[in-house]
């Protein structure tokens, strides 16, 4: 359909408004919301995925795609929510306790909800209680963490000890990233899974998920 | 002791042996015995640290510490200490194009900045051998710890008038702080600017190095030089760092240091890059001498590059894994002669 098209588009470009009109009026002409979701939404920002893994976009280019996206995902979640629409999964993210940058998450965030996931985002300095407690409370399939610092994500080991000891332990996967992280870290605590990029984080997911 | 920078250069360029200058300043502590939160509080403790590495160590060059908070905290920024780690900004103190515009360029001796001067100026009075480098963010940076990064990052294209009014106050503060470090009788500052690796190199040339010029214009000269650091993944941005006349480009692991330095032009000191974290800090001695000899051995038909960190040498990185470094630079010399 044309109209979805020009969603993914706008997506794509970062045009938060123009997303807004047009996801109004395909609601308006009673289009589905899981199409305007996959094959205009969630599409745009496949796109706009590719081409940062490319090299052909940078980081604002993602966030502002990311924004779009979500002006025409917050317009028709209470839709979702109502029809009971499948998500192929739930993540909890956040940063380790300690630390306080975001940007990387924020970006792996929106990669993960453009791969069609619902991603709960607890934030930053996130304790490991609390990642347990969302992922029990919102049935999550897989808890991401998130670290800049080296001297923080040795914090990453615990909130894997802390999974391992609690109820969910077997049924959450738990996936590390960071600019210090590395798969060989990621292999000593025991993590599940790790990505080097925002990207590989969704391929990373859906292998885990899928 | 005030040096001539240009002969520094030359020596560098025409040396038969490699040289190396890694950030690292934090590795200190473990010879003063000093805890981070003091040390970054007080400029004599900071100048006891770099002089204490200076004795120790034949780097090229010294450094103050690597600390990106302090700038963003003399404008008021909130700034949160934890452990043994550098400080972080929390929040955002502009939030608008109003309070972008009734942000005020604070003075050179607002919060910690005359801490790091007087470590500079300390400093440069004890190390007789080898320049002093201060060390400051880059206007880029610093707007994104003044805006929060996803901000600042999201307004070069949502609101650029407003980045531009914060950029300008924080390249008229930082234009203050270079001068100051050129008073204090430090040798050059290295400019830290990470941010500006995360955006295009349109944007990097539009937001990030027409700013830094001008800080350069303000105080590189044969006796200062300007050293423009940025870790990010930078490969494409090489000719617009070029462009803002630094006299020195560092890189971090991020970029492939045989690629980046075919297209530093030639004259210009090239720095990089060996992982400061899983390799300088996590590494073993063994994997720290291989990583550096690899990087010595592809780098070795540039007169130009001088061995160093990708980054800040990180708080906690052992004594023992330095002199790795240094023995791999030593037996690759010794090999070389």
């Amino acid at each position: 359909m044309e109209i979805l098209k020009e969603i993914a588009a706008h997506v794509e470009n970062g045009r938060n408004n123009e997303v807004r009109v047009l996801v109004g009026k395909c609601m308006e002409e009673g289009i589905g919301v899981s199409d305007i979701l996959n094959l205009g939404l969630v599409a745009g920002m496949n796109s706009i995925g590719i081409r940062f893994r490319n090299n052909e976009v940078f980081v604002p280019e993602v966030l502002m795609a990311a924004r779009a996206m979500k002006s025409g995902l917050e317009m028709i979640k209470p839709i979702l929510l109502k029809e009971k629409v499948p998500s192929k999964g739930t993540i909890i993210i956040g940063t380790v306790l300690g630390d306080l940058h975001d940007i990387g998450k924020n970006i792996v965030c929106y990669m993960l909800q453009g791969a069609g996931f619902d991603v709960i985002d607890i934030g930053i300095d996130v304790p490991k209680e609390k990642f347990i407690e969302a992922a029990r409370n919102h049935g999550a399939q897989i808890i991401a963490l998130s670290s800049l610092l080296s001297t923080t994500m040795s914090y990453m080991k615990e909130v894997m000890e802390a999974v391992r000891a609690s109820e969910i332990a077997g049924t959450v996967k738990v996936i590390v990233g960071g600019a210090p992280v590395t798969q060989a870290f990621a292999d000593e605590i025991g993590a599940h899974g790790y990505a080097s990029d925002a990207s590989g984080a969704a391929e990373i997911v859906k292998g885990l998920i899928g | 002791m005030k040096q001539n920078m240009r002969k520094w250069i030359n020596d560098i360029l025409c040396s038969d042996t490699r040289r190396a200058f890694p950030l690292m300043m934090y590795t200190g502590l473990e010879l003063t015995q000093v805890s981070i939160n003091y040390m970054l509080q007080s400029g004599k403790l900071q100048a006891e640290c770099i002089t204490a590495l200076a004795e120790r160590y034949p780097s090229a060059a010294s450094i103050t510490a690597m600390d990106l908070s302090v700038e963003a905290e003399a404008f008021g920024s909130e700034v949160r200490c934890m452990g043994n780690e550098t400080p972080t900004i929390t929040g955002s103190i502009v939030k608008d194009a109003e309070s972008a515009a009734s942000l005020s360029i604070p003075a050179i001796s607002s919060g910690r900045i005359g801490e790091f001067l007087e470590a500079a100026a300390l400093a440069a009075a004890m190390i007789t051998d080898r320049p002093v480098f201060g060390c400051h963010i880059g206007p880029f940076s610093l707007a994104g710890r003044l805006c929060g990064m996803t901000e600042a990052l999201m307004n070069v294209h949502a609101e650029p008038e407003m980045l531009h009014v914060v950029l300008q106050k924080s390249t008229e503060f930082l234009r203050g702080y270079a001068r100051a470090f050129k008073e204090s009788g430090a040798g050059g500052i290295v400019i830290a600017e990470p941010a500006a690796g995360l955006i295009s190199p349109a944007h990097c040339d539009e937001f990030s190095s027409r700013y830094i010029k001008t800080i350069i214009d303000t105080v590189q000269d044969d006796e200062f030089m300007v050293i423009l650091h940025n870790c990010g993944s930078v490969s494409r941005h090489v000719g617009t760092m070029a462009s803002t006349g630094a006299m020195g480009m560092h890189f971090g692991n991020a970029v492939d240091m045989e690629q980046v330095l075919k297209a530093v032009p030639l004259g210009l000191l090239a720095f990089g890059n060996i992982d400061p974290v899983g390799v300088l800090k996590n590494g073993t001695e063994e994997e720290i001498r291989r990583a550096t000899t690899s990087l010595l051995l592809k780098t070795s038909g540039h007169a130009n590059f001088v061995l160093s960190s990708g980054c800040d040498v990180p708080p906690g990185t052992p004594l023992r894994n330095i002199n790795a470094f240094f023995r791999a630079l030593d037996e690759y010399n010794s090999a070389e002669l």
